[in-house]
């Protein structure tokens, strides 16, 4: 399909209101980005979304956007409380799916040698791919305190640090969860999951800082050059995916009884304001909490890996002072959320969905945890796992253009039958040890659907975000260790 | 014979499907999931393919074979619908309860679906690929001249 793209400037690409669109979309992408973005269905996606009631603003993509399902992923949008919709296609099934970040004392060359057993450590510390349910296993009323909860559920039962939640999108603990919403199916999956990686592109990443662009923040942040970090991104597992599945069947009937027309099924929606909006909503808010708590146990347990595994022996760990090892902070990219944002200078409420977007919220915002406040919130921004990740801190830019909102990955660039096709040519364990990252990973079929030539350079996408003035980029990570489902 | 159901919304329909089996599916291309095309004679011919070829992804076409058997009943307000929510019950049946569906017999109710599913149970260990869904973005369900061909893309 050909759509009448209209360039701004070096880094936004408007497409202009026509048909039904009830507001402009909105890309971020250079040349070059654009290029790619345009050999996909994902630029029809943003004008898909465009069409839904109460949308403010632009239907917004991100640098990293590609075709989802519904929105596209990479996609952000907010509704009006009045005439707006709450659509669980704008969140994914996957809800919470997210990155956590922790810095340590450890330096690169003190584990550069020891990667082989540190990746196995951790391996056999985290529970992943479709084998890995967690050593955690939940009676009932025990997962809706969890959902109900969230990190700081897991933090209550000796499962991390108080001063983890300070550095936690919404404390850990996001308002509004109702178990009673969510079905027995979606509590029967989650159950045995707390505390798992799952598979596709969740991963538990020990790096380095290879990289400083901002010393101010970095130091902020507690990122040193050469420092040792490790990043895990994962959701809320089966629990979530039950729960956006019950959703849609509910509002594809919501959406003809109040006569919200759709492109995309996937797009199904209620008004912000009616019963079936506010039963998905407290069951999305407790899939979100389910997901922070699902962070936070991993967490738990990659540190109890790394304590021992440094240690003086059997019997004998390294103290938590020793490593230094602590939360970043840890953000969502699939949510739906009530914020208040600017709109032509007057303030008001909205439900930002972000689907494979990060909230990056600017120096300031009283949502920033205090000791970041004059930098920006950290947004960690993924690539693939032979190459770098990188961290950047939200914006003002973010809080005028995009509801605080920014990329999220490198986005793929290639199918995951196509990834496999030519992962399957080559020795991809041996490619990567020979760039010194040791993978272990419960399946090889998901390392070949991961490897790095399926995804978009990060770089580039980080490059866009940093130019348009949504986030400042701070510090490049490199892999060492990947644990993969 | 059933009147043609066309669900998608401003997406591709099928191209046509030349190939003299009976019913078959082959993976298609996408971005970041993964999509089926399928066919058959019958609906619940496809209902049954659609289900083996969601397993074989699941278990790396390495299901093992059974003759246990589910009873299956379904709410949904169309075909389109069924199509997904018979695909989410066969998901939830391998992940959960390690039932590997490889074949079904399954009727068409005003309320939805109502049959049985055949196949192997206490098989958990057998599912090594995690698929979260079956969406219903840019699904396609037709009926033309008595062949029904169906898209169906799957989160993964």
């Amino acid at each position: 399909m050909t759509r009448p793209f209209e360039r701004i400037d070096e880094y936004r690409v408007r497409i202009p209101k026509q048909g039904d669109m009830r507001v402009p979309g909105l890309i971020f992408a250079d040349a070059q980005m654009m290029e790619v973005i345009a050999t996909d269905r994902s630029p029809e996606q943003v004008v898909n979304v465009a069409h839904l009631p109460g949308i403010v603003g632009h239907s917004l993509a991100m640098p990293d956007i590609h075709w989802g399902y519904g929105f596209p992923i990479g996609g952000v949008a907010a509704f009006d409380p009045e005439d707006g919709v709450l659509s669980p296609g704008g969140v994914g099934y996957d809800i919470n799916c997210g990155v956590r970040l922790l810095r340590s004392d450890l330096m690169h060359d003190e584990i550069v040698d020891r990667l082989e057993d540190l990746s196995l450590a951790l391996y056999k510390a985290i529970p992943c791919g479709m084998g890995g349910s967690s050593t955690i296993s939940l009676r009932k009323p025990e997962l809706e305190d969890v959902l109900q909860g969230g990190a700081r559920w897991a933090v209550e039962h000796g499962l991390g640090d108080n001063a983890d939640l300070d550095v936690i999108e919404e404390g850990g603990r996001f308002p509004g969860a109702e178990p009673r919403k969510v079905s027995d199916r979606a509590k029967d999956r989650g159950r045995p999951q707390l505390g798992s990686l799952g598979s596709g592109n969740h991963f538990c990443e020990l790096g380095y800082v290879a990289e400083i662009y901002d010393q101010d923040a970095a130091a902020a942040f507690g990122l040193g050059l050469g420092g040792v970090t490790l990043m895990l991104h994962s959701g809320s597992r089966g629990l979530g995916h039950q729960i956006c599945d019950d959703a849609l069947h509910t509002m594809l009937r919501a959406s003809a009884k109040y006569g919200i027309a759709l492109r995309d099924r996937q797009l199904c929606a209620a008004p912000l304001g009616s019963p079936e909006a506010l039963d998905y909503f407290a069951a999305m808010a407790c899939a979100v909490n389910f997901a922070f708590a699902n962070r936070q146990v991993m967490t738990h347990f990659a540190r109890e890996a790394l304590l021992k595994f440094f240690g003086r022996g059997p019997g004998r760990p390294a103290s938590p002072s020793e490593l230094g090892l602590r939360v970043v902070y840890d953000v969502c990219h699939n949510i739906a959320k009530w914020e208040e944002h600017d709109v032509d200078g007057e303030k008001r409420r909205l439900c930002v969905h972000r689907k494979g977007a990060t909230r990056a919220f600017g120096p300031g915002h009283p949502s920033v945890p205090a000791r970041y406040r004059d930098i920006g919130q950290p947004v960690m921004v993924p690539g693939d796992m032979g190459r770098y990740s990188f961290v950047l801190a939200g914006a003002e830019g973010a809080m005028r253009e995009t509801f605080g909102s920014c990329c999220h990955g490198a986005g793929r660039r290639l199918s995951r039958m196509a990834a496999k096709k030519l992962a399957r040519t080559r020795p991809i364990f041996q490619e990567l040890r020979e760039r010194g990252v040791f993978v272990r990973a419960d399946s090889k079929a998901t390392v070949e659907e991961e490897i790095s030539d399926a995804y978009k350079d990060v770089a580039d996408v980080v490059d866009i975000v940093h130019g348009a003035g949504l986030a400042r980029k701070v510090a490049k990570l490199v892999p060492l260790a990947v644990v993969k489902g | 014979m059933r009147a043609a159901t066309v669900v998608a919304m401003g997406g591709i329909v099928p191209a046509v499907l030349q190939t003299p089996a009976v019913a078959g599916h082959r993976q298609i291309e996408h971005t970041a999931d993964l999509a089926f095309e399928l066919w058959a004679d019958e609906f619940g011919e496809l209902l049954a393919e659609a289900a083996r070829a969601v397993v074989a992804v699941l278990t790396d076409g390495r299901a093992p074979a059974g003759t246990d058997v589910r009873e299956v009943e379904l709410a949904a307000f169309d075909d389109g619908d069924r199509l997904v929510r018979w695909l989410n019950e066969v998901l939830y049946l391998a992940i959960v309860e390690g039932f590997l569906v490889n074949d079904a017999t399954l009727a068409i109710t005003p309320e939805g679906l109502r049959g049985q599913a055949r196949g192997c149970s206490g098989a958990r260990d057998a599912v090594v690929t995690e698929v979260k869904s079956a969406t219903y973005h840019d699904l396609v369900v037709r009926n033309d001249g008595g062949r029904w061909t169906a898209r169906v893309v799957m989160d993964v």
